[in-house]
């Protein structure tokens, strides 16, 4: 499977008569959006707001953010299942709006969104503050039960992202990133002399607001299976989570998987990189143990020397994640766990809930518990308020003049387990 | 909190659902439980069976504290 993904690149933002792409500038017709968004009968009032790098602007709570994709060729469309009908996905050519983002907010659907601050030390723990981002605010109907709530947003914000992207269908992207994945057996062939590897994604599916899609099926119902990397880049897992801000992945975060990204760039030179095994984070212990099996037997059917296994979320999925890794070793695989810590405030605490000797090579996105203060900011997209009951804030976060004190965890993608983030650590 | 009662004196019975954290943080007598968001319960269950359910996890869990243990157990059934 062959996927060419086109980059238009997008440096800037603005509203104007006509939704379109000139010169690197993306121009939102805001009207035709809200309308648009408005179809769902289940938002009570929509609106759209600019919110750019270095602006004194904070958006919260944020929900998800996404990157607008269109299919150019090849079979399917984005987000298949959900938006598209469910054709396989990842191969042909796909443009990507490049430096920008849709961000959905608005009322609060569970307790656990998160925080972008566009300047100040806040966004040095986002990768979003560095994008031009729409913010989608959707504010739901009265007495909306919070999962038909869940769902209204979490199409809000992929309908935009596909509304955006449709302008960039027939434009030529500014340069082309060519991702190519054979057949296991062709793969295998092509470089026999390379260790084979394969990437272990795990997808948070607690439920109550805690879920992933993948092709529209909701993740906790699937059993481990194989996809091509490049379905992932065409929107085959979307993000449906309203959990702890910090090491949730959002949709953009699928799109973009750094693993999947870098695992590419040393494929066919250090290694030979086979394919992705999802599998989920269930609340029934017979599913942690089926689903962790399961892994383990594909590295073993795929003939694995190594695999790189990725955590979302914390608390009891450190079990699936421990789980996964002694399984996989104990088939013979090397493997390497990237997870992030919830080690206290002074970082003395043990970082994870569960452990293994077998998990001897990990990789953390940082300790989510460091508490840091966002200063005021001029402008607050979305509801300030919820700085108190989010998810790493707590009563008293939110000061007076607007300050917050809260820990990394409330701030979206600080310490992302794709390692889509600044932080980590080494041990010597 | 197990192992601090534990080490006053007490026997303890674990019930919880992620049975492998239980045996990493030590507890001796372990009953599995339901699910992470209804560890003592199934809210898909009618109202009689739940009860049932409930009642003879509990029973369980007496059992197990009236149980000698030579090293960490888990009362599966």
């Amino acid at each position: 499977m062959r996927l060419e993904l086109g980059q238009v690149l997008i440096k800037d933002v603005q509203f104007g008569d006509e939704t379109k792409i000139d010169n690197g500038v993306l121009y939102v017709n805001k009207k035709e959006l809200i309308d648009l968004i408005k179809e769902d009968e289940h938002l009570k009032e929509v609106d759209v707001d600019i919110a750019k790098p270095g602006e004194s602007v904070r958006i919260t709570p944020v929900k998800d953010v996404i990157e607008p994709r269109v299919k150019v060729d090849g079979q399917g469309g984005v987000f298949p299942g959900v938006l598209s009908k469910v054709d396989v996905v990842g191969s042909g050519k796909t443009n990507v709006l490049k430096g920008c983002a849709v961000v959905t907010t608005g009322k609060i659907v569970g307790f656990q969104e998160g925080i972008i601050d566009m300047t100040g030390p806040g966004a040095e723990y986002t990768p979003f503050s560095k994008l031009n981002n729409l913010v989608l605010r959707c504010e739901p109907v009265d007495d909306l039960k919070q999962h038909n709530h869940e769902k209204a947003v979490r199409f809000a914000g992929l309908k935009a992202a596909a509304y955006l992207a449709e302008v960039a269908k027939e434009l030529n992207p500014d340069n082309v990133e060519v991702y190519e994945t054979l057949p296991l057996l062709e793969s295998v062939q092509k470089y026999p002399e390379l260790p084979k590897v394969a990437y272990v994604q795990m997808l948070q599916s607690q439920g109550l607001l805690h879920d992933t899609y993948v092709y529209g099926v909701d993740a906790k119902q699937i059993v481990p299976t194989i996809l091509y990397p490049t379905e992932i880049m065409d929107g085959a897992i979307i993000s449906g989570n309203c959990v702890s801000a910090c090491d949730k992945n959002t949709t953009y975060h699928h799109l973009n998987n750094p693993v999947v990204k870098d695992l590419y760039a040393k494929h066919g030179k250090e290694i030979n990189f086979l394919g992705v095994i999802i599998t989920n984070e269930n609340v029934y212990l017979a599913d942690k143990e089926r689903s962790s099996n399961w892994t383990a037997k594909y590295t073993e059917y795929l003939g694995l020397d190594g695999a790189v296994i990725s955590q979302e979320g914390f608390g009891n999925p450190d079990t699936d994640l421990i789980m996964n890794c002694k399984k996989i070793e104990q088939k013979g695989v090397k493997t390497v766990i990237i997870t992030d810590e919830y080690a206290g405030r002074d970082g003395a605490s043990q970082s994870l809930a569960d452990a293994d000797p077998l998990a001897d090579a990990v990789v953390t996105g940082g300790n989510a518990n460091e508490v840091i203060e966002l200063p005021p900011m001029d402008k607050v997209i979305g509801h300030i308020d919820v700085a108190d009951t989010i998810a790493g804030g707590f009563d008293g976060s939110l000061k007076e003049d607007g300050s917050i004190i809260v820990e990394i965890q409330a701030i979206t993608g600080a310490t992302n387990e794709l390692g889509y983030n600044k932080m980590s650590a080494q041990g010597f | 909190m197990v192992k601090e009662i534990e080490r006053a004196g007490l026997p303890v019975v674990h019930v919880c659902t992620v049975v492998p954290i239980s045996l990493t943080v030590g507890a001796n007598r372990i009953v599995p439980a339901i699910a992470i968001p209804h560890p003592l319960g199934n809210p898909n269950l009618e109202p009689e069976e739940e009860k049932s359910l409930r009642r003879k996890l509990v029973e369980k869990a007496l059992k197990a504290l009236e149980t000698e243990v030579e090293d960490q157990t888990v009362f599966e059934d």
